[in-house]
């Protein structure tokens, strides 16, 4: 029962950790994607709800065949480079033949802190720390007894300040976690993966404008990619790998995304799944009361 | 009468009519608060040096060197600094009988200025016009620089929507934030300045 419960926690988690994605963040002209399965890059005053289901392998009745995750993410910053983030999942695990069970996932808060920004060659490098708090969330939807702290590493590259024509709009950006558990029989889980984005309003900004709709312009096409496996003793856990194309959709203040959630290992899932997600800015719509830094310069 | 209403009537008293001495007889709209090194203003044909209070109007042009920086009071109260290298245009600069702002369109040919633009509280322009697009607010604190082939924005207080002129694409700069432009595309997508960013423009503009 504990490793089907660990290799629940790991499958559950690899597509939970969407719940901790996501939020453009910038380095000169280039603005990275609200990201939908990755971590976003760097901290910001945000808030991000996105929904998330996808079938699991089921090994038999009254096994998991189906997740689904609601999720809310608040974001602030304490200074411009330091920012802390909260969030919430409530998850639903469908039994074969028995229903769903819901149930709210541990708590989880991470502080992510901005190393290395360089506006010129559009690189973003970030530090983060995430701490999940065992035994506060449902154990019937793979919420641990046992809770984890992962450092995380973060960077961001824009290929604008590259010689390349029309793939200067590319951008690729990279997360990296280790998820240290506090107890067995929670395995400990190495996290990576990585975004290839194309981002259509960098393309009329900063390359060519062309004469295209509205809809068009304000596009981001986007794969994203993260594997989890675990080290040490797994406790049952297997290797997990997503990969999940789709698209961002930019406004002023806010970002639409929705991609498709492909598992490319049966402990991932079986089926395709789909993700969506809304994104506000809070620092775009009230810049000058909650959406800047508690800490904030005063300029003369 | 507020503090703010109480400079802008002074400051039209003081900005009557800029005298021949200077070439023309515009309607005066500034005078100098702040200056360094030598700058020079363009009006009527001849190119006068401006000195701690002189007036500006409409129509001229003024030209801060390469060592210099210079500080406008304009009528409806609205400060303006410009950065060393700056060529700026008062184009437009119209008040009611009040001193509140009408319209305000200024043409910076290159450089960096800050406008502390004062509120109004009737429907009004404050625009600056760049070789590659235009930027409009009505009350905030900003930044704007004209370099060859482009235009940056960034917004300490209020917001800013800064057009390119070719595509008319627009985008909002809120407070903290800034954006790009460059010739013949739209606005690059605005995003948050990093304070380091703001205290460069700050320095460029701060006028003792």
């Amino acid at each position: 029962m504990a490793r089907a419960g660990a290799a629940l926690i790991v499958a559950v988690a690899s597509i939970a950790s969407a719940d901790r994605a996501c939020a453009y963040t910038a380095s000169g002209d280039r603005n990275f994607a609200a990201t939908l399965v990755l971590p976003q890059l760097a901290p910001g005053d945000e808030a991000y709800f996105n929904f998330n289901t996808l079938p699991l392998s089921s090994s038999g009745p009254g096994t998991a065949n189906r997740s689904y995750n609601f999720n809310a993410v608040y974001a602030k910053t304490i200074t411009h480079d330091l920012g802390i983030y909260l969030e919430e999942s409530y998850t639903g695990i469908g039994l074969q033949g028995a229903g769903t069970q819901w149930g709210w996932q541990n708590q989880d808060m991470s502080l992510k802190y901005l190393v290395a920004n360089s506006l010129d060659h559009e690189f973003i490098m970030t530090l983060g720390l995430d701490r999940e708090f065992g035994n506060t969330g449902a154990a019937r939807v793979g919420a641990s007894d046992s809770g984890a702290t992962t450092p995380q590493l973060y960077f961001g590259k824009g290929l604008g300040d590259l010689d390349i024509g029309y793939l200067r709009p590319l951008a690729i950006t990279t997360f990296s976690g280790l998820t240290l558990a506090d107890a067995a029989p929670r395995p400990d889980v190495v996290s990576n993966g990585f975004t290839v984005e194309y981002s259509i309003p960098y393309l009329q900004s900063k390359v060519k404008s062309f004469d295209v709709p509205d809809i068009v312009r304000n596009l981001t096409p986007m794969t994203e990619v993260l594997f989890t496996s675990p080290v040490g003793r797994s406790f049952g856990a297997r290797t997990t790998a997503l990969i999940a194309p789709g698209v961002s959709y930019a406004g002023e203040g806010w970002e639409f995304g929705v991609e498709a959630l492909v598992p490319a290992t049966r402990a991932t899932g079986t089926g395709v799944g789909i993700i969506a997600q809304m994104h506000i800015a809070l620092d775009f719509f009230f810049p000058e009361s909650i959406g800047k830094p508690l800490i904030s310069t005063s300029y003369p | 009468m507020k503090r703010r209403d109480l400079l802008a009537a002074g400051g039209a008293l003081a900005l009557t009519v800029l005298s021949p001495a200077d070439g023309v007889s515009a309607q005066a709209t500034g005078n100098v608060v702040g200056i360094q090194g030598p700058c020079m203003v363009q009006r009527g044909g001849g190119q006068v040096p401006l000195k701690l209070g002189d007036a500006v109007g409409v129509s001229d042009t003024i030209d801060v060197p390469a060592n210099g920086k210079l500080k406008l009071r304009m009528s409806d109260g609205s400060v303006i600094s410009l950065a060393a290298g700056t060529r700026l245009t008062l184009a437009t600069y119209q008040t009611d009988a009040a001193g509140k702002r009408e319209n305000a369109q200024l043409s910076l040919a290159q450089g960096l200025l800050r406008a502390v633009v004062a509120p109004v509280d009737h429907p009004s322009t404050f625009e600056v016009s760049t070789a590659v697009g235009t930027a409009g607010v009505r009350s905030t604190d900003w930044f704007i620089e004209a370099k060859p082939g482009s235009a940056q924005v960034g917004v300490l207080t209020g917001s800013v929507v800064l057009t390119s002129a070719a595509t008319h694409r627009s985008e909002t700069i809120p407070a903290r934030w800034g954006a790009r432009l460059e010739a013949g595309r739209d606005p690059v997508e605005a995003r948050v300045w990093a304070p380091q960013e703001f205290q460069a423009v700050i320095a460029r503009t701060n006028v003792p």
